[in-house]
């Protein structure tokens, strides 16, 4: 679990790296009394998840890469996606002895809406959004190699049989499912994002072979035994390109912490 | 800074969520062992122990485990494994059994039972991972001079547990 310890401290990290910048100088004293307008950018972010590259780089057992953007609709709500493919090979053990070896392989793609809840002061372009996905995968399981549990020890005393099909891949295999994402995303420079998600995902479907049941999906990761939710996260470098510029709406003269005129 | 709370707090959660899972510890499952129940002949829904029961298995020419199976024991059910890369298996069933004159020999009634089965692969859990279970259990005597055995009946010919007795054999 030492990646999830790894997550908060990056996220505790970006928090106050992103938002504890200096408040930037507040619009001229006459804009703040009656004119009360000033231009947003609106427009498309590309990016990339870092961990999978990261993971790519330094576990041998695993390949992944995902794509990330969003496009702003409103002030507040975002149209986002993930597009991904992953390759993960896993080796289940009871006390030292290895039972099974498999392969997971496939590709994944999310899409649905982000919701920045996050108040930037004048000038600045951070996001906190709650939002929620669709997501769909199409992958194989490939068993690599499997013994055969067996607690009674008369005909091996130790270790266990090995098991008569190995390396038989199941493919054709699908699974969807709803994904609850809680974000980040700081400006770093300009235009350059640094985000942050963590994502618990519902199966819906879930297409698997009858001989080997899907344990780690693309996209969706770990599926535990009698439960539908999984867990997932990603770090996303990402770019906004900004396309055109609209005005918001500023609150009138607003007495303290009245959001309700907006 | 109430909201960054809040969502720390979140995240959190999510963290507990993945860092315990049940799945990491096999309960779900194993290969059974075929048993074997014995009976009185006369009155067979009598349970009745074999006297100086020992069973061996013939390819290995092994006694099974002297835990259980130990000559004195008055149990009148015992599991016995079967072999999960073959079809077949042949057990010494001895009755007044004693120690030969050589080391493994075993003296006293033998009977031999040759079971036949299909045995079948099956996905129980993530922590268990494959067990086998076996199909089609069939049992044939072989008949002598002297069977201590007079019948044998399969009550269950699908095996997934060693929770109850699947054959019964009368003597």
């Amino acid at each position: 679990m030492s990646r999830f310890s790894i997550s908060i401290f990056m996220l505790v990290g970006a928090l106050t790296l992103g938002f504890a910048q200096d408040r930037p100088e507040s619009p001229p004293e006459d804009n703040a009394k009656d004119s009360i307008e000033y231009k947003q950018a609106y427009g498309l972010r590309v990016g990339a998840d870092l961990s999978r590259m990261v993971l790519s780089f330094t576990d041998e057992n695993y390949q992944g890469l995902e794509l990330v953007g969003d496009y702003r609709l409103t002030q507040k709500l975002y149209i986002a996606a993930e597009i991904g493919n992953e390759e993960k090979t896993q080796t289940e053990e009871l006390d030292n002895i290895a039972l099974y070896n498999y392969t997971s392989s496939g590709s994944y793609i999310k899409a649905g809406i982000d919701w920045n809840t996050y108040e930037n002061w004048y000038g600045m372009n951070n996001l906190i959004t709650i939002g929620g996905r669709y997501a769909f995968s199409s992958f194989s399981q490939t068993l690599n190699d499997y013994v055969i549990y067996n607690s009674d020890r008369f005909f091996n005393e130790d270790g266990f049989l090995p098991g008569a099909a190995p390396n038989e891949e199941f493919s054709g295999l699908n699974a969807s499912w709803l994904e609850f994402v809680l974000g980040i995303k700081a400006e770093l420079f300009a235009n350059i994002y640094l985000g942050i998600s963590a994502r618990l995902g519902f199966l819906i479907t879930n297409k698997e072979a009858d001989r080997f049941p899907n344990l780690w999906i693309p996209g969706f990761n770990r599926v535990t035994d009698g439960s539908n939710f999984g867990v997932g996260y990603n770090y996303s470098i990402s770019y906004f390109i900004p396309l055109y510029k609209k005005t918001k709406k500023k609150k009138k003269e607003e007495p303290e912490g009245s959001e309700l005129q907006e | 800074m109430k909201k960054r709370f809040i969502l720390v707090l979140v995240l959190m959660v999510f963290i507990q969520f993945s860092a315990c899972e049940k799945d990491d510890i096999c309960v779900d499952g194993d290969t059974p062992n075929l048993v074997i129940g014995f009976f009185d002949a006369i009155d067979t829904a009598d349970a009745k122990a074999v006297t100086l029961l020992r069973i061996k298995e013939t390819t290995l020419d092994t006694t099974l485990g002297t835990g259980d199976f130990d000559r004195t024991s008055t149990s009148d059910s015992i599991g016995v494994p079967l072999r999960t890369d073959e079809s077949n298996i042949t057990f010494a069933i001895i009755t007044d059994s004693a120690d030969g004159d050589t080391e493994d020999e075993e003296t006293g009634n033998i009977d031999t039972l040759r079971i036949t089965y299909n045995p079948r692969e099956e996905f129980i859990s993530r922590a268990c991972g494959f067990v086998v279970q076996y199909d089609n259990i069939a049992i044939e005597l072989n008949t002598d001079d002297d069977n201590w055995i007079q019948d044998i009946n399969v009550l269950q010919t699908n095996i997934e547990n060693s929770n109850n007795i699947h054959v019964k054999i009368f003597h």
